[in-house]
């Protein structure tokens, strides 16, 4: 079999912008990684010894691991819940928790005919468990806003304290699943590169805690 | 009068101009991509598998196991036909209808077109797509197995593409699950858990089975029974039953006739093609997300396995292909370009052009010789 490493496995990082990277990369920091990114930095992509890190679209970083492009990535369960890609999920990192929830006006008790979310897979999956016939409109944001404007009866969309839905007359009526941040392996990569992502897995269990 | 249809004439539609995941295949990528295949199918012929096609047409069977995701039409009486969308079902069919004569074991091989509807088109995940592969039928052994393991190694080899083997078997995990008395829908989700090797999920889902915790222990294993030979010995120690121990012995028997240590072993994947009764295996390369072979053991009927070869998964994991063979002489007319190519050389005619304005030609494009009047003028050194 002609050898199918390199001199020193080399690892892509995906990692989606904003709050998730700087933890992200924390915790990476902690179990070994020589990972920093400067606040003011404009790249996109950042190359340390033996690690780069791309810096994606929340969306797009089961995309890029399954395809392969990177090896590992950190992302929410909601998005992968939304994205239905095939890539491992050994590890929850436990922090960025919310909930995916059913939510309406409140007092509204009309059928729900129409469901506006950004999880439009994740809400038709869920009506279908319910038995319950109603289109799905995806919207990209401010979905709450759709509930309260009559656009759609219902939305379901994430909620981290509840502050916005009590803020704006609507009440989540039932959790749909808990998320938090889930450290994702591409199929092959787990398998070429298990001596780098095994031990790698381990640490930042140790660290976050089984 | 309806127009003439002019093939080459520019559409007002705007692009695309194919169905997407589909392509065009060009020069030089065709001339490559045939010599790769002629590459593997002559390793397979030299295992003693002969080649053969069954048809890109097929009668729609809603029992195949990609039924959903292949494509179908309506033939003129209202039969539905589907496309080709594997080798593996058509195959064994062919040989059911015994046009093979019946004696086993019989190795076949293919090289041909598949089409999946389903897909979304990719990186290495295309519509339209081909696929060189083996089937071994009639035997199921330990020896057969490493066979195909060997075969497989072998074919890939022969094209210089780097990878790495990996092995599994579905009945191990079927094993140990079975002992927990856990219904079919709560069976189903650990698999599906265990396929993503979503290993907080599945604590979670053990809990509230409420699994003994023995058990539960040993089933929180499988995400992490991955890696090399050793993996084999790790299994072991949580086997719980006759039938698990069984499927290891025989895949320690199967590695063992082909000699070799360098395999990878999963015994955590829980999904397979439906047909899929025994050890599967694929090839992983490096900085490439798919597999670029896949294949397995199905004992249903007659007994058998194969593998099937991504060849546009190998094309990428190779990389670009090399350049066409340059031109090397132009000739003026057919009777000296008739003679340039009886001497071996790749020749292409001019259409009009005086001899200095051939000469002005080679030494602009490269080929060494112009041709004309019978003879071959040195051009370029």
């Amino acid at each position: 079999m002609i050898e199918a490493h390199l001199p020193l496995t080399h690892l892509t990082v995906a990692l989606p912008k904003g709050r998730v990277l700087s933890t992200a990369l924390e915790l990476l920091r902690q179990a070994g990684f020589p990972l920093s990114i400067p606040e003011s930095s404009r790249q996109l992509r950042h190359f340390f010894e033996g690690v780069t890190v791309l810096e994606l679209r929340n969306a797009d970083v089961p995309v890029y691991v399954d395809l392969g492009v990177a090896d590992l990535g950190v992302v929410g369960k909601d998005v992968l819940m939304e994205a239905e890609r095939k890539v491992y999920e050994p590890l929850d990192l436990k922090f960025g928790a919310c909930r995916i929830a059913l939510i309406r006006e409140q007092g509204a008790s009309g059928p729900i005919r129409r469901v506006a979310s950004k999880y439009p897979r994740v809400a038709a999956r869920y009506l279908e468990e319910r038995g319950i016939n109603a289109e799905v409109i995806e919207l990209g944001g401010n979905i709450e806003l759709a509930a309260l404007t009559g656009l759609a009866d219902a939305v379901v969309d994430i909620v981290e304290t509840g502050a916005t839905l009590r803020a704006n007359q609507l009440e989540e009526i039932e959790v749909i699943a808990y998320s938090s941040a889930r450290l994702i392996v591409n199929r092959a990569s787990l398998k070429l590169k298990a001596e780098r992502i095994r031990p790698l897995i381990a640490r930042l269990e140790g660290i976050v805690g089984g | 009068m309806r127009a003439c249809y002019n093939p080459l004439e520019q559409s007002e539609a705007p692009l695309p101009i194919i169905p997407y995941g589909t392509r065009y295949v060009l020069p030089p990528e065709w001339e490559w991509r045939e010599h790769l295949k002629h590459q593997i199918q002559s390793t397979l012929s030299s295992w003693g598998y002969a080649a053969v096609q069954t048809p890109a047409l097929e009668l729609f069977d809603p029992q195949h196991p990609q039924s959903e995701l292949a494509f179908h039409l309506t033939d003129r009486d209202g039969t539905l036909l589907s496309l080709r969308s594997e080798y593996t079902a058509p195959v064994g069919r062919m040989l059911r209808a015994d046009l093979l004569g019946h004696q086993y074991p019989l190795r076949v091989s293919y090289a041909g077109n598949v089409w999946l509807r389903g897909l979304e088109s990719e990186l290495g995940r295309l519509r339209e797509f081909t696929q060189v592969g083996a089937e071994l039928v009639g035997v199921s052994s330990a020896q057969a197995d490493a066979e195909l393991l060997e075969l497989a190694r072998d074919a890939l080899e022969s094209v210089g593409v780097r990878f790495r083997l990996e092995i599994a078997d579905r009945s191990f995990l079927a094993a140990l699950l079975s002992t927990s008395g856990l219904g079919h829908a709560e069976l189903e989700h650990l698999s599906d858990i265990i396929e993503r090797k979503a290993t907080p999920e599945l604590r979670e889902a053990l809990e509230r089975y409420k699994v003994t915790s023995g058990l539960k222990a040993d089933l929180l294993e499988l995400p992490d029974l991955y890696g090399g030979i050793e993996t084999l010995e790790r299994a072991r120690k949580i086997a719980r039953t006759s039938e698990a121990l069984e499927s290891l012995e025989k895949l320690e028997q199967t590695v063992k006739l082909t000699g070799r240590d360098d395999f990878l072993f999963d015994l955590g994947m829980a999904r397979r093609i439906s047909y899929y009764t025994g050890f599967t295996f694929r090839a992983y390369t490096p900085d490439f997300g798919q597999p670029l072979l896949g294949g397995g053991r199905y004992d249903t009927g007659i007994p058998g396995a194969g593998f099937a070869i991504g060849l546009e998964r190998v094309m990428s994991a190779l990389g670009t292909p090399p350049a066409l063979p340059r031109v090397q002489v132009l000739a003026l007319d057919f009777a000296s370009a008739r003679f340039a190519r009886a001497q071996g050389y790749r020749t292409e005619l001019l259409h009009g052009s005086s001899v200095d304005e051939a000469r002005l030609e080679a030494q602009a494009r490269g080929p060494e010789f112009i041709a004309h009047g019978g003879v071959l003028e040195r051009v370029n050194p």
